[in-house]
């Protein structure tokens, strides 16, 4: 058991150096670039709000309000779609025994979140040290947000694996839910104060409910109407055990 | 110890089903030097790379209690945009050798040179060959699976890769396929049969190479 158990890290550790380097190749320039793309998205609705006269729909910080929106969707949008290719990108590495199909699901998740960690520390840092953000007054409920989208990003990226190896048009059809994403997560507005017809619809979207909790952590007196942490929370569960239990019961019919 | 338990595989593509293994239960006894036999096309290799445990068997289990080596020679599980010199750390990092140790042996071995640091897409079938040869037996596997390739490269390199391959059968043990009576006398003293989806187990090599003989 033990054994066992010590293996799986090993195998998992392994992979994780492996897919670091085939993600952000042998330079240290391929992990900036990974920093940095989430600025262009940020940086493009500070300049549009700003050059239209518009303030921040919550405190005093642009930079900060889009940040816990932009930052959340991007680790989401990121766990999702690069997972996707886990199983179809690393049929190599099944010459090796005791690498398991989800291992390098597991190995990518890893990585993704520990990029992520990272992303997040230099955004809300630099953000804080030049007076465009104040520190979080919930910094628990900030890792709690980040857990959870971990997750739920974790279990819509395997049923995507799954599905993506049996038909691979799957990314087409995938792009066209994760493309309004974007819209319907309060990226640029508070969802409390849309009309209720509209939260009625909004609340479904997992993602924004993480937003809210973001945001609920960064601003004292942010109070969301629609938050449910029991929504994302049993959502990202069920699916990842589906992902899992499906893989593991498919295993024996992939060649 | 590799142990077949009820052990079935079927291949169903593009509608055409075939059954390489109906329900065998078979024990690759450690220590013993094995050799597979049967016709073409009756699943030696598959059965090979269930061994291995690159493939999995349709139903059943197998369960191996020793580090059995994937087929030798056989270079399906680099990554062609990784160097020589990241391949080879990685798949001993897995096996959790020391990848120091195993580069200077594959190194010493396979006589790439400064192509190690080379992405291996641009290597040549030969080389990459050479490199899987060298790796292989540079991780000490308790078992190694041989499909045919006893030795790659040219004529000196062969020679140079069947001696060692000899060498490393002191600790080590081989399970082999091989249509060559020749090589199977030279490296086996038991073996199986593949015929009809049955297994059928000889204790030595005399018997087998009759009935391989007699059935195909």
């Amino acid at each position: 058991m033990l054994y066992a158990i010590q293996l799986q890290i090993r195998v998992i550790a392994t992979l994780v150096l492996r897919e670091t380097r085939m993600t952000f190749g042998t330079s240290h320039i391929g992990y900036l670039w990974a920093i940095f793309q989430p600025m262009v998205s940020i940086s493009f609705l500070v300049v549009l709000f700003y050059l239209i006269g518009r303030k921040s729909p919550y405190g005093t910080s642009l930079a900060l309000f889009f940040s816990t929106a932009v930052l959340t969707l991007e680790l989401y949008n990121k766990m999702s779609v690069s997972l996707m290719r886990a199983f179809t990108s690393n049929k190599s590495l099944l010459t090796y025994p005791m690498i398991k199909e989800t291992d390098t699901l597991f190995a990518r998740a890893v990585l993704i979140g520990l990029t992520f960690v990272i992303i997040n520390t230099v955004y809300y840092g630099g953000l804080w040290s030049v007076g465009l953000a104040q520190l979080p007054v919930h910094p628990e409920w900030l890792c709690l947000a980040f857990a959870l989208t971990l997750a739920l990003g974790f279990g819509i990226g395997t049923l995507n694996a799954i599905i993506y190896q049996r038909a691979q048009t799957w990314q087409h059809i995938e792009k066209l839910f994760a493309r309004p994403l974007f819209f319907l997560s309060g990226v640029f507005y508070i969802p409390s104060k849309l009309p209720p017809e509209a939260t009625a619809v909004l609340k479904w979207n997992p993602i924004l409910h993480l937003v809210e909790l973001t945001r609920e952590a960064f601003f004292a007196g942010y109070e969301s109407d629609i938050l449910n942490i029991w929504y994302p929370l049993s959502l990202a569960l069920t699916l990842s055990a589906i992902g899992l239990l499906w893989e593991r019961i498919s295993r024996k019919r992939r060649v | 110890m590799i142990e077949l338990d009820s052990v079935s595989k079927r291949y169903s593509v593009s509608g055409v089903n075939k059954t390489i293994l109906d329900d065998v239960s078979f024990v690759f006894e450690s220590g013993r030097n094995i050799a597979v036999m049967g016709h073409n096309g009756a699943g030696k290799s598959t059965i090979m790379r269930m061994v291995a445990g690159i493939e999995l068997p349709s139903v059943g289990q197998i369960r191996r209690d020793e580090k059995v080596s994937w087929p030798m020679g056989f270079a399906s599980g680099f990554n062609g945009t990784m160097t020589g010199v990241e391949n080879v750390r990685f798949v001993a990092r897995i096996y959790g050798e020391s990848s120091d140790r195993v580069l200077a042996d594959v190194q010493e071995f396979a006589e790439l040179g400064a192509s190690l640091d080379l992405p291996i897409a641009t290597y040549s079938s030969g080389m990459k060959a050479r490199l899987a040869f060298g790796l292989s037996l540079a991780i000490n596997f308790n078992s190694y699976l041989i499909d045919e390739i006893t030795a790659v490269g040219d004529r000196r390199f062969k020679k140079k890769s069947e001696a060692r391959l000899k060498d490393k059968l002191r600790d080590s043990r081989v399970i082999m396929i091989s249509h060559s009576e020749k090589t199977i006398r030279d490296y086996c003293d038991c073996g199986v049969l593949i015929h009809g989806a049955k297994l059928y187990y000889y204790d030595a090599i005399d018997g087998l190479i009759r009935d391989y003989r007699t059935f195909c």
